[in-house]
């Protein structure tokens, strides 16, 4: 077993440093939320844009989706579909934050249970940023053997 | 770089996204069939949950307070600051700020099943804390809450039991 090249390392290092930075959001996000559901499904429907019927099932649904997101990211398997979901979710919470930021709704973010301030232009500079982050590890992770091959 | 190519790694990224959602929803409705604390899956009801958030939460006197407090079956819910909560606070009140009420509806259910009311309040007689908890409690499905109005200053003044330090 021996190590890369250090100038062949540095694109796959820095995706390597973005998977495991996004897991630890998603992990920490997930968790809280898998926590106190009817207080995520509460910040979901704040947010005004989804019909009742779809909030419970959401609010049951997207903290076990970011969990799993955050596991791939950990163990290095469906690295590839995990950082794709990843950037749609950044996409879809940047859209909806900026819908809301736009109607001037005071609202929680709801973006780590219970504990999450109200939402504003930094909240979506920070989503735009994961965005990329994602997207990055999309392109350029090779996975953990990478670095041992 | 080499062997860029974006289309079949794009393709494997759709159906490995796919294999990840599906797994997170079996898991998920799986997880919420199972937890005693499991909500009803299409059950969301925004005019329900309007309705318990304008419910108007009832007030408590002073002598009515210090009375359930003899009687040792009120648990004061001091939703001031952790600051000035260790500061000094009602003897055995515990500090619960709005945004934490869902930390603590787990060990009030238990009280309340022990026949206890819950007794919230702050600083002042506008200020807006003891009613957000209140109402987050409530919310939480904690019974018998209320509000003792400018709860902090009548009791100091009254003379009644009061402790510092954290709880």
């Amino acid at each position: 077993m021996k190590l890369k090249n250090s100038s062949r390392l540095f694109l796959p290092l820095f995706a390597l440093v973005c998977r495991l930075t996004l897991a630890i959001i998603f992990f920490y996000a997930g968790i809280e939320k898998i926590i106190n559901p009817r207080d995520f499904a509460i910040a979901i429907y704040n947010y005004q844009l989804l019909p009742d019927c779809t909030i419970n099932l959401l609010a049951i649904f997207l903290p076990w989706l970011e969990v799993l997101i955050a596991a791939s990211f950990i163990i290095g398997i469906y690295t590839r579909g995990a950082s794709l979901l990843s950037a749609l979710l950044f996409l879809i919470f940047a859209t909806a934050l900026t819908i809301n930021l736009v109607r001037g709704l005071d609202i929680s973010c709801g973006c780590f249970g219970s504990f999450s301030g109200n939402i504003s232009w930094l909240y979506l500079a920070r989503d735009l940023s994961l965005f990329c982050m994602s997207f990055f590890v999309l392109i350029y992770d090779r996975g953990w053997r990478y670095f041992f091959a | 770089m080499t062997q860029n190519n974006l289309s079949p790694k794009l393709y494997s990224a759709f159906l490995e996204g796919i294999i990840i959602l599906a797994v997170a929803l079996l898991i998920a409705v799986v997880f919420n069939l199972i937890r005693p604390a499991g909500i009803n899956m299409f059950g969301f009801s925004s005019a329900a949950l309007i309705k318990e958030q304008q419910a108007k939460i009832p007030e408590i006197s002073l002598s009515e307070a210090y009375d359930l407090y003899i009687k040792n079956k009120v648990i004061f819910i001091d939703a001031r600051d952790p600051l000035s909560y260790a500061d000094h606070h009602i003897n055995e009140a515990i500090n619960i700020y709005p945004d934490e009420a869902s930390l603590h509806a787990p060990s009030l259910k238990i009280k309340a099943d022990q026949d206890f009311s819950f007794i919230a309040y702050c600083d002042g007689p506008q200020c807006p804390l003891s009613k957000e908890t209140a109402h987050a409690l409530l919310l939480r499905g904690i019974p018998n809450v209320k509000i003792l109005v400018n709860g902090w200053i009548l009791w100091l003044k009254a003379g009644y039991p009061i402790s510092k330090g954290k709880k």
